[in-house]
């Protein structure tokens, strides 16, 4: 395990280069993220085991995401909390090559398409997810996915609103139902798949899940309460499984879900999860399908604790799992990490060598890299 | 500070009562919960009339009064009515009870009856049927008139050979006596459950004053055979007038442990049970309008509260008094809700003895229990008592709060449920 200590910074999102082995980037804010600068780290791993600090940019805000450029080894992405995406080049120092600023408050995360190289797109707190093309010079972005007004449109639920009935009529209950809650779309995570370029995954706080296809004209194609009306934080597709996805969040379960299963209608019930692992105790701040398989999925907590999971393709792990009351199987967790001393908020997959390698940060101020074969 | 107020929603996850009062799209809600007044039976304002037409005039009075006008009866997709003692659990009379009221004749209907938690057992079963997709929306009722059904016709008949066995032959035992059978076997004095009972009676004539069970009650019209008749002929029909019931008739003023301890015991020469700790016999309908979230989300009707829970166990028949000791836990166990975090435990008083017991055995906070009075004192209509206590545990939390009502079950059982208010 070698460790690198972002002082005065609290770790927020971390992510291994996709074109050197011994490369990583981190998103840390001052004060917690609540208040306050922000700081990008580009840190190497040395071959002793050193991880010294290649360069780093202060920002005016917190930075919340992180991402490397596809197409560019120098360049890469992050977001903060005044809303702004900014392109570093890494070879110049200071500030950004570019700025991405449509959105109107935090942006949590930012992730970069592996097919059309070209795209990146960023999950805000405004209740948008935006596409951007950073290669063109184009500093506006191509498109916005709006997770209510689009659910909206889909379920035409605002379009015809029923009469509402006076509460003297029905004196049973002062407070009206607050479901479409216009302020409870915060989107979190935002993730292109791996095996098409024009599907794009989110997950937001009013617990939904949500999947876009940028070709439609309603680009909203599948949408479903994903975690028990509890807010959901992360989202990733499965590298080998295309139609394979995995979200968690706030209800501390992780659940992998076959969007092939997903019934479109929005009177059923909420849809089954194919797996869902149980374990934390507190809420998944992130989670990362394995690079190396189909079946390893890491998941970071505010219980300070980072798991590796196997998703067991075994039948007798896939029915007989009723959402609520009933217990699902024994949880396969076959690792944890308990070095983080506060909330591990941000987790990443290393793409080279040995497969099992990770990096974790949280706001224990705290890079840890480790291999997760070599875990007691 | 929006940034630390929405991070502070992470750890929200944690806390028991956020979970369970999380709002989905598919969770039951009531939204509505209403009951006609308990009146004595043998002698209170309902004696004239069967249950069916308590049922009738209250399910008439929820779709004029309650519900917002032009309500869509047939989106009703069933009817589970509770009910103990008419033969085959009202089968028939609740059936045209309902069609009666207007609800047309193609919503099903289900007489239901586990004893005094039939009206819980019909707010179950119509739950139920939502959470795994059968319908979108039911209507739950409980119905009880003692004044007409309670009497010998009653009587359990159980074959000669069944008797034989031990076990059998304890179903045969009165509700009295086991209620004596804790009593002895758990030491609880006479003394204690005259204060529980007092304790009742005080509790529920408060609330009758400051009226508050007027939000429950539908006020509703019966006719009654008219005491004034002078006419001795016997042959000549009755005469009779019409009244409006809008108040419970069980609680008194002015009862204390002194007044209870004049009493004789009621079935035990050297009993400690008799008329002033037992529940009351009266007559009373409640009904809980349940459906899926979203559905009462696309009418626009306000929902009231949220069904979470329920559970049922068996104990021995004779010491059935202890049900909630054992149910209680058992839900509370099922939604993994530690028992600090109910606020109100509308538990059934059947007897002082057997509630005393249920409270101390699963460790309860007195005054979170009945906190308008129980069953002693504001009465005990067999199949209503369990839609009846939803409609007032409903009243009694605040928006976010979570309550429990249970009861326990003749020839040994105790059912317990769990819901949120909204």
């Amino acid at each position: 395990m070698f460790k690198f200590q972002t002082n005065g910074f609290s770790g927020y999102a971390v992510r291994y280069s996709p074109f050197y082995d011994n490369k990583i980037a981190v998103a840390t804010s001052a004060n917690y993220g609540l208040v306050g600068n922000g700081r990008l780290y580009v840190l190497s791993i040395m071959d002793d085991g050193n991880i010294i600090t290649d360069i780093s940019y202060d920002t005016q805000d917190g930075l919340f995401g992180v991402a490397w450029s596809e197409t560019n080894e120098n360049h890469v992405l992050t977001s903060s909390g005044d809303g702004c995406v900014s392109l570093f080049d890494t070879t110049l120092k200071d500030y950004p090559v570019m700025k991405f600023t449509e959105h109107q408050r935090e942006v949590f995360s930012v992730d970069w398409s592996n097919i059309d190289k070209n795209l990146f797109c960023s999950a805000s707190w405004d209740g948008s997810v935006k596409v951007w093309s950073p290669g063109s010079n184009r500093n506006t972005s191509l498109l916005t996915l709006r997770s209510l007004a689009s659910r909206e449109e889909k379920t035409g639920r605002i379009e015809k609103p029923i009469p509402v009935v006076q509460p003297s009529q029905v004196p049973m209950s002062k407070t009206r139902p607050n479901i479409r809650n216009d302020n409870n779309d915060c989107v979190y995570d935002a993730k292109f798949s791996f095996h098409d370029p024009n599907i794009i995954m989110s997950c937001n706080s009013d617990s939904h899940l949500q999947l876009w296809d940028t070709r439609l004209p309603n680009p909203l194609f599948m949408d479903f309460v994903a975690h028990n009306g509890l807010e959901a934080l992360s989202c990733d597709f499965n590298r080998y499984r295309p139609f394979v996805v995995a979200s968690a969040g706030v209800d501390k379960l992780a659940k992998v879900w076959d969007t092939r299963m997903i019934q479109p209608n929005v009177h059923s019930r909420p849809p089954r999860a194919l797996n869902k692992f149980m374990g934390h105790e507190f809420a998944i701040r992130k989670l990362a399908w394995s690079p190396h398989g189909p079946t390893q999925l890491l998941t970071c907590s505010y219980d300070m604790t980072v798991r590796v999971w196997n998703d067991s393709p075994s039948p007798t792990s896939r029915v007989g799992l009723l959402d609520g009351a009933s217990q699902p199987h024994a949880p396969p967790c076959s690792k944890i990490f308990s070095a983080h001393t506060e909330f591990v908020m941000g987790c990443d997959w290393s793409l080279w060598g040995e497969p099992g390698w990770v990096v974790t940060t949280g706001w224990d101020e705290m890079v840890y890299v480790w291999n997760t074969q070599r875990l007691q | 500070m929006e940034r630390l107020s929405q991070l502070r929603k992470h750890l929200a996850g944690d806390d028991p009562v956020e979970r369970l009062t999380a709002k989905n799209s598919d969770d039951v809600v009531i939204v509505a919960a209403f009951r006609t007044a308990v009146t004595k039976g043998g002698k209170g304002k309902f004696k004239d009339v069967n249950s069916d037409v308590l049922l009738q005039k209250l399910i008439e009075g929820l779709f004029e009064q309650k519900l917002p006008p032009g309500f869509d009866k047939s989106l009703i997709e069933e009817v589970t009515v509770g009910n103990v003692l008419n033969p085959g659990a009202g089968a028939n009379e609740h059936r045209a009870a309902m069609l009666a009221a207007g609800i047309p004749s193609s919503v099903p209907f289900l007489a239901i009856n586990r004893q005094c938690s039939s009206g819980l057992m019909a707010v179950n079963d119509v739950a139920n049927k939502i959470l795994v997709g059968q319908i979108a929306c039911g209507l739950a009722a409980g119905v009880e008139s003692m004044s007409s059904n309670y009497g010998p016709s009653a009587m359990p008949k159980v074959s000669k050979s069944v008797l034989k066995h031990p076990e059998g032959a304890k179903c045969m035992i009165p509700m009295g006596i086991t209620n004596e059978n804790i009593n002895s076997k758990f030491g609880i004095s006479r003394t204690a459950q005259d204060e529980f009972a007092s304790n009742s009676y005080q509790k529920a004539e408060k609330a009758v004053r400051e009226g508050q069970f007027r939000e429950e009650i539908i006020p509703i019209q019966v006719e009654v055979e008219d005491e004034d008749d002078e006419n001795d002929d016997d042959d000549a029909p009755a005469k009779t007038k019409t009244i409006t019931v809008d108040q419970d008739e069980g609680p008194r003023p002015n009862v204390t442990v002194e007044s209870l301890g004049k009493l004789r015991p009621a079935f035990k020469k050297d009993g400690s049970t008799h008329a002033g700790n037992a529940s009351q016999v009266s007559d009373g309908a409640a009904v809980v309008l349940l459906m899926r979230r979203n559905m009462a989300q696309d009418l626009n009707l306000p929902i009231l509260g949220k069904y979470i829970a329920c559970t049922t166990v068996g104990v021995p028949p004779e010491i059935m008094g202890v049900g909630p000791a054992y149910a209680i836990p058992a839900v509370l166990k099922l939604v993994d809700l530690p028992k600090e975090k109910v606020t109100v435990y509308e538990i059934n008083e059947a007897f002082a003895g057997q509630a005393l017991y249920c409270i101390n055995k699963v460790g309860l906070d007195k005054n979170k229990v009945n906190p308008n009075g129980g069953a002693i004192a504001l009465g005990h209509p067999l199949g209503c008592t369990g839609a009846r206590q939803v409609s007032t545990i409903m009243r009694e939390l605040k928006p976010g709060e979570i309550g429990v009502t249970s009861m326990c079950i003749g020839t040994g059982m105790g059912a317990a449920a769990v819901f949120a208010r909204e």
